[in-house]
């Protein structure tokens, strides 16, 4: 099957195509049982977005991989399995998770929430802290991603705006160097203005450092223009998969099952 | 002597217990920052601590001595209560972890009193009889004693979560568990490491306070209710707040017994109910606590 190439360059992304592999997931809350066995994989380096309506089961999904709900079937990333760990496993396996809510430490500074988010690398002083200077850079690399954490440094995190609460959840998440960082649904709340500004930093990330991401969105055509793959998940189970571009550009499709128009833009 | 020396005289008695009640409001503080739960075995561990304390200078250990090793072992059951009694109702409903601790302190009392007897014990001062001599006020050694543990303990807490790793991650968790724990910060782990904290807080305040109450296993229940008002009038999630609503409340109840006839020294028990009355009435959130805003 030969794919059509997309704006984002696959080749490079694709050297592991089961880096984060989902096979048979099931998922749910007491009795509800959401997801239905999702089966799909990211490969390494890839943004991989995970849309559809509300219901659908895309936060579970996130849950699932972080530990945050229990789930059956598989999911591994790069070999290990992660089903069945808890959320403090799962961070130091390397994954991510920036839940939906921004969940940053509000009673924090700015700076002292990216320290936490560093925790695992650092470690008690007892320890020794032989990451302490790659920590101190990787702050510094934050701050440069988003110049308006450095400000507020300083600054309690309650005491940010929405927009700068969602920089700094991501700034926190990307601290632990994952390799796998999970975000839901950045763009809650935000104006357009700042989503779209949040989706661009997201983008670079995932290009300067090749970190994998899985996002989900509602907002179908934001996410589709910084992912590489997309799958539509509808109660419970994906109704479509494949590579963004070719999701972005079958409108129709995408507007029966998202409810939304994903309308293209026009190439050139 | 003059009104004002008398006055003087007054307050300064009022922060010599009110450094008593801010330890133990300090306790209740920590214990609900970290886990939203009251304690109402706060005052019993506290007591039980006293005992622990007092069997150590029985049997023949200095009193400087006893104080560390009672705080370490106060530290480290207050840890096992965590793990044993509150983990395994950890997120049921509210009503059901304030019936634990209440069970908590029942069963607490209890062993103290099967263990050493309900008959009262005279505890050791561990401060110099005398005082100093002030402009007329007299300040005792012992107040002065109380007031600088206490003192210490407020600086070593500060430290500790201000300048420490641990308590960065401390914080963290007392602010966000769940994000906590996607960050790989052992959540359960620091909470053990709270109530021992807690619990090592509240052994300070019963054992500064058992050479004046006398030790037995109903010691604590008083001081508890006076350790409430200053937590509530703080606002019940600052730390800082609970040392001033306990200072408060130690001069309050000094100077109503001593100057409002009617109240006198038998119906001062009254003057902490009636501040946390009026706090909740009046400011719900207390003097530097923030009031709780939740979407419907």
């Amino acid at each position: 099957m030969s794919e059509p190439t997309t704006d984002r360059t696959e080749a490079e992304a694709s050297a592991e195509p089961d880096f984060l592999k989902v096979s048979g997931l099931h998922a749910g809350y007491g009795q509800a049982r959401v997801l239905q066995g999702l089966d799909f994989s990211v490969a390494r380096g890839e943004v991989c977005a995970i849309l559809g309506p509300n219901g659908a089961g895309k936060t579970t999904t996130l849950r699932a991989l972080s530990g945050m709900v229990r789930g059956r079937g598989s999911v591994t990333l790069n070999g290990t399995e992660l089903l069945g760990r808890s959320p403090e496993q799962a961070a130091r396996l390397g994954v991510a998770h920036v839940p939906e809510g921004r969940g940053t430490f509000n009673d924090l500074t700015v700076e002292e929430n990216l320290r936490i988010g560093a925790h695992l690398r650092t470690g008690p002083r007892w320890r020794g802290r032989p990451e302490r200077a790659a920590v101190a850079a990787d702050l510094e690399r934050i701050y440069d991603y988003f110049p308006k954490l450095r400000q507020r440094s300083r600054q309690a995190a309650g005491s940010l705006s929405g927009g700068e609460q969602q920089m700094l959840a991501i700034g926190r998440a990307l601290m632990l160097r994952p390799s796998l960082l999970l975000l839901d649904e950045p763009s809650l709340g935000l104006a357009p203005l700042v989503t779209r500004e949040l989706f661009e930093i997201v983008r670079a990330v995932n290009e300067e450092e090749r970190t994998t991401v899985v996002v989900v969105e509602q907002n179908a055509q934001l996410a589709l223009d910084i992912a590489h793959r997309a799958h539509v998940l509808e109660a419970g189970r994906l109704v479509l998969s494949g590579p963004a571009q070719q999701i972005r550009e079958d409108g129709q499709v995408a507007e029966v099952y998202l409810g939304v128009s994903v309308r293209s833009r026009k190439a050139g | 002597m003059s009104a004002v020396t008398d006055l003087l005289q007054q307050v300064v008695e009022g922060l010599g217990s009110g450094a008593v009640y801010a330890s133990l409001a300090l306790a209740l503080v920590l214990i609900h920052r970290f886990t939203g739960i009251v304690n109402f075995a706060q005052g019993e561990l506290a007591m039980l601590s006293t005992y622990v304390a007092w069997q150590l200078v029985a049997s023949g250990m200095p009193f400087w001595l006893a104080l560390p090793v009672t705080l370490a072992v106060s530290f480290a059951g207050g840890m096992l209560v965590e793990r044993i009694v509150i983990r395994p109702v950890q997120g049921a409903p509210e009503l059901t972890v304030v019936i634990v601790t209440v069970g908590l302190f029942i069963f607490v009392n209890a062993l103290a009193g099967l263990i050493w007897s309900f008959t009262v014990k005279d505890f050791p001062q561990p401060f110099p009889d005398g005082g100093l001599d002030l402009a007329g006020v007299r300040v005792d050694w012992s107040t002065l004693g109380i007031i600088g543990v206490v003192a210490v303990v407020m600086g070593v807490l500060y430290l500790l979560f201000q300048h420490t790793s641990i308590g960065l991650v401390m914080r963290a968790v007392a602010c966000n568990p769940a994000s906590a724990r996607l960050s790989g910060i052992w959540v359960g782990r620091v909470l053990m490491l709270g109530w021992g904290l807690a619990a090592t807080v509240g052994a300070v305040s019963g054992v500064l306070v058992a050479p004046v109450l006398f030790l037995e296993p109903n010691m604590m229940g008083g001081v508890l209710i006076y350790a409430f008002a200053a937590a509530t009038l703080g606002g019940f999630d600052s730390p800082v707040g609970a040392v001033v609503g306990g200072l408060f409340v130690g001069v309050a109840e000094t100077l109503t017994g001593a100057y409002v006839g009617v109240i006198g020294a038998d119906l001062k028990v009254g003057v902490p109910l009636v501040i946390i009355l009026a706090v909740l009435l009046v400011r719900p959130q207390g003097l530097f606590g923030r009031a709780a805003v939740e979407r419907a």
